[in-house]
């Protein structure tokens, strides 16, 4: 039990931990512990773009270096440490990009078939959303039908993929002042693709090998997603699903159901998981469950792919990123049915040790092992229906100890930045007004987005939680996504009532009034395009400045794991925001490289980099910077407040 | 939106003609508690939100702090 309170905070994380090592099973906690991180790779001092290496190129440790020894620490090709950093960290950035921009372009294909109504099943579910998206790109209304509207939205959209020149149109959501320094600085995204293959050219074997240029053109392509790939996903997601609005529902293991057929639906796409939400309600699908048994279908999520189906369906979520495994030493688990991204390879080999079945379902992520059976989206409720139905036949299978721990919480979610707008003002005064008069008047602090993953390194949620109740606990407000979401949802801080429990007094009266838990559900990954939207409005709104760098708000990923983060990060920097991560940094093996991103960006573009793995500590830089940024606009102080008389206005003329 | 116009009398006045409420009677149930965004019903509504609301973006004659400035 000890052992296992070091590796989760989360009890039915533990619970099934304990169960895992009962039934002789090896998940990923057992994997950190037996395979140990490569301490050269950890701080990006190896470089494997040739075949004349691997080099490794370590600093020293325990003497100084002396300036000749620092100068022959090279790569065979000559590579100094800093390129090799650098051009690692790029790299990253460009692989999180792909992931996001490739989510973006098959949404985008999904819903050029659904406007010509060749994905039946696939609808315009928020003719508001499309509208503003037509506004905003040029295209005609009118007593245009949705679907025609759609089809000229998509076509702009999807050309933004392949655009060669002249610069992403979504550029221009961002405020005035940031868009023109993007200009200035040359990293006004031109396309998301272009970006993407010029990143990994640059950083092909001889080429960009200054790294202060590499770090820039990873700013670039950082944008390509921020602005481009991962917002195209989001908006057109929301026209087709609908836009997040507040939602309740529960997370953690505990959401599965013993005498149910239960599914998993796990990953990142929504177009799979909206489709089983719909047909797992199908009273022959239930039907064919008592059939085999079961009481009926209890469907949930993991991961971003259940953010995804929660904010629009108020689907429970089993879990984040590290307990997916764990679903599947409850015993209880039919299926998990995957799609893309933060899959684990390592669910096959656990699900041997139990009945459930891996079933993949797209043609871009296929793992040994487990069922291929592809989702067809232009026959999408019939393909649905064949993955539901091999879970179904699944269920006669279940042998052994069935464990479902008896924990799980009440959140809400669903708080797109169009929401928090008419949370704040309703429908006829919708507005960011009431967020930035209560920063200015210092009931709440600043506003700080956590996001981002888990990791095996670190015990788990551990560091979501202990950081973002530390900013609430300072008047901070706190939106989320991802996995950090999950964290707090589970640990029971999105529900309004926890802003009496662990909020400062001012954000506690400001949460109360409104009626807003104090840390906010925003979505799923690929929605931290949410969160640049709602700092633009804030900016746009008046009274805090010019531009995002001007906001009194920091950002963080104290467990991030996968490169799409470090594109989150790098996209957050280079539009203005203090960005702190955790864990571990992949360029703190060159000084230079770090210095470059925690010091000499935020002259560049008024954000940068920070890298503290403890929480705490963490949450203080944050707090320190948006204490720095409410002196800078003057707001750090309280004012008192004077009533003018007449002779008094008369004397100030 | 419907509106309805209420008779109401009025000091000095018999009756005067004011606008009846605008708010849904009842309290939302369940799902439906969150759902604001469905309450627009028609494309104007939709489009007139737009422009009032998320004014940031789609206002017309309103740009917050970036009113003063030379656009980009």
């Amino acid at each position: 039990m000890a052992e296992e309170t070091k590796k989760s905070i989360d009890p039915a994380t533990i619970q099934m931990l304990e169960k895992a090592a009962r039934d002789g099973c090896r998940v990923v906690f057992d994997r950190a512990e037996s395979t140990k991180a490569c301490p050269i790779g950890a701080e990006g001092n190896c470089c494997s773009i040739c075949a004349m290496g691997p080099c490794r190129v370590p600093v020293p440790k325990g003497r100084e270096e002396t300036p000749e020894q620092k100068k022959n620490r090279t790569g065979v090709c000559g590579a100094t440490a800093e390129t090799i950093a650098a051009r690692n960290f790029a790299r990253k950035i460009a692989a999180g990009a792909a992931a996001h921009g490739d989510h973006g372009r098959k949404v985008t294909d999904m819903f050029i078939a659904a406007a010509k109504g060749e994905a039946p099943g696939y609808e315009i579910k928020d003719e508001q959303k499309l509208l503003q998206l037509a506004l905003e790109l040029g295209v005609t209304i009118g007593d245009r039908s949705n679907n025609e509207i759609a089809l000229d939205v998509g076509e702009i959209l999807r050309a933004e993929f392949g655009k060669q020149e002249g610069e992403l149109l979504m550029l221009k959501r961002a405020p005035l002042k940031r868009q023109e320094l993007w200009r200035k600085l040359g990293i006004a995204p031109r396309g998301i693709d272009r970006e993407i293959v010029e990143t990994m050219h640059r950083t092909h074997m001889g080429v960009d090998q200054d790294y202060q240029d590499l770090l820039h053109i990873g700013s670039r392509c950082a944008l390509a997603d921020g602005w481009g790939g991962s917002m195209i996903a989001t908006e057109l997601q929301d026209v087709m699903f609908g836009t997040p609005t507040p939602t309740h529902s529960q997370i953690n293991l505990g959401v599965m159901d013993k005498d149910a057929v239960n599914v998993i639906i796990h990953g990142h796409e929504p177009a799979l998981a909206e489709m089983l939400a719909v047909v797992s309600q199908d009273p022959e699908m239930i039907e064919y469950a008592k059939s085999k048994g079961a009481s009926g279908i209890n469907l949930a999520g993991m991961c971003c792919t259940a953010n995804e189906v929660l904010m629009r369906h108020g689907l429970p979520i089993a879990g984040n990123f590290l307990q997916q495994e764990l679903a599947i030493v409850t015993g209880a688990l039919e299926a998990m049915i995957v799609d893309v991204q933060c899959i684990m390879q390592g669910i096959v080999d656990v699900a041997q040790c139990y009945h459930t079945k891996i079933i993949t379902t797209d043609a871009r992520a296929k793992i040994q092992g487990a069922t291929h059976i592809e989702f067809i989206e232009h026959d999408a409720i019939e393909s649905a229906k064949s993955i539901l139905r091999a879970a179904i036949d699944n269920f006669p299978n279940r042998s052994g100890e069935v464990l479902i721990p008896d924990v799980k919480a009440d959140l809400i979610a669903g708080f797109s930045h169009e929401t928090i707008n008419y949370l704040l003002g309703g429908m006829y005064r919708a507005s960011y007004r009431p967020l930035n008069d209560n920063i200015i008047n210092g009931r709440i602090r600043g506003v700080a987005g956590v996001v981002g993953c888990n990791n095996a390194r670190t015990t788990h949620d551990d560091a979501h939680l202990t950081m973002v109740k530390e900013l609430i606990k300072n008047d901070v407000l706190v939106i989320q996504t991802g996995c950090s979401a999950m964290a707090l949802a589970k640990a029971g801080l999105m529900v309004p009532e926890a802003a009496a429990l662990y909020a400062g007094p001012g954000l506690a009266e400001v949460c109360e009034t409104v009626g807003i838990p104090p840390v906010l559900h925003l979505g799923a990954c690929i929605d931290n395009s949410r969160i640049l939207m709602a700092a633009t409005a804030m900016v746009k709104e008046g009274g805090l400045g010019d531009d995002i760098s001007d906001l009194p708000a920091a950002g963080a990923a104290p467990e991030w794991m996968s490169e799409k983060a470090i594109t989150i990060g790098q996209y957050f920097v280079a539009s203005g925001v203090f960005t702190v991560f955790g864990v571990n940094f992949p360029t703190t093996g060159s000084k230079e490289v770090s210095d470059f991103l925690f010091k000499d960006m935020e002259d560049m573009y008024g954000g940068k980099w920070a890298f503290e793995p403890d929480p705490l500590e963490a949450a203080r830089l944050m707090i320190e910077h948006i204490d720095k940024k409410r002196k800078a606009l003057g707001i750090d102080k309280a004012r008192e407040r004077v009533l003018y008389d007449m002779a008094m206005r008369r004397e100030l003329e | 939106m419907d509106y309805v116009i209420e008779e109401k009398p009025a000091p000095g006045r018999d009756k005067v003609e004011v606008l009846g409420a605008t708010f849904e009677p009842g309290k939302p149930e369940g799902a439906e508690r969150g759902r604001w965004r469905q309450k627009m019903a028609s494309r104007e509504e939709k489009l007139r939100y737009l422009e009032n609301g998320e004014r940031y973006w789609y206002g017309k004659d309103w740009f917050g702090s970036e009113k003063r400035k030379t656009p980009a």
